[in-house]
């Protein structure tokens, strides 16, 4: 049976802005106690898009049964972040960005399992596409460049 | 609040989403297409009967290392351990420490992603290497490179109906483009391709 996380924001909203406090909460179950090795919680960016993608973590928090008092990581938890100034999330053509909170625990046997929860970083406006007449010196012609 | 559950599970929010990204067409996250008379269980027997040295040769963007990300789980599962290196345009060496290559035994199958990137030279050491160790050989490269071909990648307009087909089941993209156009004008590279159909996806959404 795969284990089972459950990542929540509190108090959702449709956008975050910088400086503002991300509060979310997760727990695990579906898992004994004693298969938890490690559970990591982060807040991060990733890009997406045609080349290389890029990442980087904002937050991040790993516990190990020694960390608990019970030695369960399974309970929830809750956490709270206040978000950094940039990146702003975005959604353009070659590359977007998008932030989320993951989860991600740590099994026996080398198992491991994560979960993400998108959110939006500021409210920048998508693209838009326009038709920009390219002047040229042979030939004129029309491109469709990002704005 | 609201909850999400689920395992092994990476969200991307419905107006980012786009099936030809980089991290859904990468090796890896997507599973290679065989034709017919082939499967990665026979390529495997195959590299272990020419003694675990041998090569998967095809052209840029055809799948050579998507290849590799599904046979090396079934080569492990053989017992074989396996060290892997991936070459970038212009390496013309290993760059493996002469340590770490004596730690190689008759059970290592050395991985090469971009063999034809060494220099003449580097194969002379890496095969020197691997003889003196016992050691195995996997190496993918645009061309022939005196190991045993296990197998040709080649990308054929109805392969790429069925990558795309995979990689976005739902999706009528396929309606929209002439693949057998995109991929001539392409080279035949189907990497290529599917980042075409990228933008062909994000270009619905304007």
């Amino acid at each position: 049976m795969e284990p089972l996380i459950s990542l929540g924001l509190r108090e959702p909203r449709p956008v975050y802005f910088p400086g503002e406090r991300l509060s979310f909460e997760y727990q695990i179950d579906a898992v004994g106690p004693g298969e938890l090795l490690a559970c990591e919680a982060s807040v991060l960016w990733t890009t997406m898009g045609k080349g290389d993608e890029d990442l980087g973590v904002h937050y991040f928090e790993r516990r190990t049964p020694a960390d608990t008092e019970d030695g369960d990581l399974r309970p929830l938890r809750q956490v709270e972040v206040i978000l950094p100034k940039s990146p702003l999330s975005y959604c353009g053509i070659i590359v977007k960005i998008q932030w989320c909170v993951r989860v991600r625990i740590f099994l026996r046997k080398g198992k491991e399992s994560f979960f993400e929860q998108p959110f939006q970083l500021g409210a920048v406006p998508p693209p838009e596409l326009q038709q920009v007449r390219v002047e040229s010196s042979s030939t004129p012609d029309e491109e469709t460049v990002e704005q | 609040m609201s909850i999400a559950f689920g395992s092994s599970h990476a969200a991307v929010a419905a107006e980012y989403r786009n099936p030809f990204a980089t991290r859904h067409i990468r090796p890896g996250a997507v599973e290679f297409v065989f034709p017919s008379e082939e499967s990665a269980d026979s390529l495997v027997r195959r590299l272990e009967a020419a003694a675990w040295r041998g090569a998967i040769v095809g052209p840029h963007g055809s799948g050579k290392s998507t290849l590799l990300e599904t046979l090396l789980p079934r080569i492990e599962r053989r017992g074989r351990c396996v060290v892997r290196r991936t070459l970038r345009a212009g390496q013309r060496s290993l760059g493996v420490p002469a340590a770490e290559r004596r730690a190689w035994g008759a059970a290592t199958l050395l991985v090469v992603d971009g063999y034809e990137q060494l220099s003449w030279r580097s194969r002379l050491g890496l095969l020197w290497s691997c003889r003196r160790t016992g050691c195995g050989l996997l190496a993918t490269s645009h061309r022939p490179v005196g190991l045993t071909t296990i197998f040709r990648t080649t990308v054929t307009e109805c392969l790429a109906r069925r990558v795309v087909e995979r990689i976005a089941p739902q999706d009528d993209v396929l309606r929209q483009v002439d693949l057998c156009d995109l991929l001539d004008r392409r080279g035949g590279d189907l990497r290529e391709v599917l980042f075409d159909l990228y933008d062909v996806y994000e270009s619905r959404r304007s």
